[in-house]
């Protein structure tokens, strides 16, 4: 069943989708920015995908692009498309399917402010859960946490001179720490 | 100057009505709503950034407070989906197991919404009740896992250990005194004229727009739609349980919300008894590697639970290190608490804000996460 829908999609969308099936009732394509709005619209006027029941994103930052990931639910054959898109991390830019589900309005709003990726079309408030943020969205890999709390947050007065609390043991003691620990101690 | 006969109101993010730190931003004429405007980040955590940070096991103390009233499905999507990249296989006791703590910390919820449902009308002998026999549950739990409310008891491969001696029996205990007080709980609630002059008629959702708003849970089954992830998707060993999904409760408003809830809690304890009957002997966990040096293969994978308030998706990615590369939860509430709480509050009353907020299960640690 999941091949016969992964070859009905492939047929009609040519070479814009390319995909596989993932798992029992789990079909996964890729395809472009381009195309997403009408596999989306496709999926869900023609062969009844009707429920959006996810929408995230993922930075890859090795590959410099972000991977949008849309899933489609439908009740009737019970499986679930998980569709991919790679943006460009540079430039990030995708379409927006709030008119398509009226809920994708509050994933893009997350995602444009987590992420920065901006969505075409989306009219929204622009600030979701952050408030004046003048930084890097804080949800990609970049974004170094330690040093923006560092930056924007002080000590409670008696722990400014807050230890690792392992280096403080080996001075102690002189003990050796493990290998495994090493990578965790600052 | 232009005449405006509108006021703003800002409710929230401390009041009793609302479900957490979260503010509706209210325009209203008289005491009707005629636009209201989600304001969420009283309660972000960054939780998902925290976990980028983590290896696969510590993820665990983090992902079961996305959610306070219930925390134990988001323990399970999580470790399912993880068992999903790795290919790890769970042995059927473990299985069954985690379907009687589900189950447990479904009926645990359900008795929070016992209280605050009735609680946002005005009826706080319901809260008093329900949050007291509750209590009954918490200790199992205690019992069970060492802690009442965050459990962190299933993980990948099983669960941690097994059930202590006579667990069975004093569960079947407890879900007989939960039979009684149901039918307490239908005198005390739903015989009631002012909560049911409350309820019917309030909140509406129109059926034919509910999957397009992404609706789930009991507020589509109000709407009549027959929709659960058990009988979908069938996760764990829901598939060898019977149990009925409620599809009789047509006009989507409080009064069918409230009534799926009360069918569902007998369901729940239904399900209880056949988990005990039917759970096999044997191992409750294969073991996983030691968890400093746990690198799960790279991919990913999309698990979805059904939870009191709806259905729950998790989507978990891997980049073959120690780390999850992503962890995202889309709960119920994220839908449930944006979008269509707003398109449903238009043309309500002031007075029934929180009202219809306890009936879409809106829960603002989820919603912001």
């Amino acid at each position: 069943m999941e091949q016969e829908l992964l070859d009905l999609l492939v047929e009609h969308f040519q070479d814009r989708i390319a995909g596989s099936v993932k798992s029992d009732k789990r079909v996964e394509i890729f395809t472009s920015t381009s195309a997403i709005e009408d596999v989306l619209m496709y999926a869900k006027n023609v062969l009844g995908y009707i429920h959006l029941v996810h929408f995230s994103c993922v930075d890859w930052i090795e590959e410099n692009e972000f991977e949008l990931m849309y899933a489609i639910f439908s009740p009737k054959s019970k499986i679930t498309i998980m569709s991919k898109v790679r943006v460009d991390r540079e430039n990030p830019v995708a379409p927006n399917i709030d008119y398509i589900w009226r809920h994708a309005n509050t994933f893009e709003r997350e995602i444009r402010e987590m992420f920065g990726i901006e969505f075409t079309g989306l009219i929204a408030e622009k600030e979701m859960i952050l408030e004046d943020w003048i930084e890097m969205p804080p949800m990609r890999r970049d974004f170094d946490t330690a040093e923006y709390a560092k930056k924007t947050f002080f000590d409670r007065p008696g722990r400014e001179d807050a230890q690792d609390v392992r280096e403080t043991i080996i001075k102690r003691t002189g003990e050796e720490l493990p290998e495994f620990s090493k990578k965790y101690s600052r | 100057m232009k005449q405006d006969r509108s006021t703003t109101l800002y409710l929230g993010p401390q009041h009793p009505g609302i479900t957490g730190n979260m503010m509706i931003k209210l325009q209203l004429e008289g005491d009707t709503i005629v636009k209201a405007t989600t304001h969420v980040g009283y309660l972000h955590r960054g939780f998902e950034k925290l976990i980028e940070r983590r290896n696969w096991l510590q993820s665990f103390t983090i992902l079961c407070r996305m959610c306070v009233p219930e925390p134990d499905p988001n323990e399970e999507n999580y470790a399912r989906a993880v068992e999903q990249i790795e290919g790890r296989e769970v042995p059927e006791r473990a299985k069954y197991i985690r379907v009687l703590v589900l189950e447990l910390a479904r009926l645990a919820s359900l008795l929070l919404w016992y209280a605050g449902q009735p609680g946002s009308a005005g009826l706080y002998t319901m809260g008093q009740w329900s949050v007291g026999d509750r209590n009954y549950i918490l200790d199992l739990f205690e019992e069970l896992t060492g802690g009442r409310i965050y459990h962190m008891y299933i993980w990948p491969g099983g669960v941690r250990r097994d059930l202590p001696e006579g667990f069975g029996d004093r569960v079947l205990k407890v879900m007989d005194y939960l039979e009684k007080r149901w039918k307490d709980y239908d005198r005390l609630m739903f015989d009631n004229a002012i909560f049911q002059k409350r309820a019917k008629g309030v909140g509406i959702i129109n059926p034919k727009k509910a999957r397009e708003w992404g609706v789930v849970g009991p507020p589509l089954r109000g709407c009549g739609i027959k929709s659960d992830v058990r009988i979908d998707e069938p996760y764990e060993v829901y598939d060898k349980l019977d149990f009925q999904v409620p599809d009789m409760y047509k006009d989507g408003d409080v009064w069918s919300r409230a009534l799926v809830r009360r069918f569902e809690f007998l369901q729940s304890i239904s399900i209880v008894r056949q988990v005990i009957e039917k759970m096999p002997q044997g191992p409750v966990f294969n073991k996983i590697p030691n968890p400093h040096k746990w690198v799960v293969p790279k991919g990913d994978a999309l698990v979805k639970t059904e939870t009191v308030r709806g259905e729950s998706a998790f989507y978990v990615v891997s980049d073959g290190s120690n780390k999850p590369r992503r962890v995202h939860l889309k709960g119920p509430a994220y839908i449930h608490g944006f979008t269509l709480l707003e398109d449903v509050l238009v043309g309500a009353n002031l007075a029934d804000v929180s009202f219809i907020m306890n009936s879409l299960g809106t829960c603002p640690p989820e919603m912001e996460r």
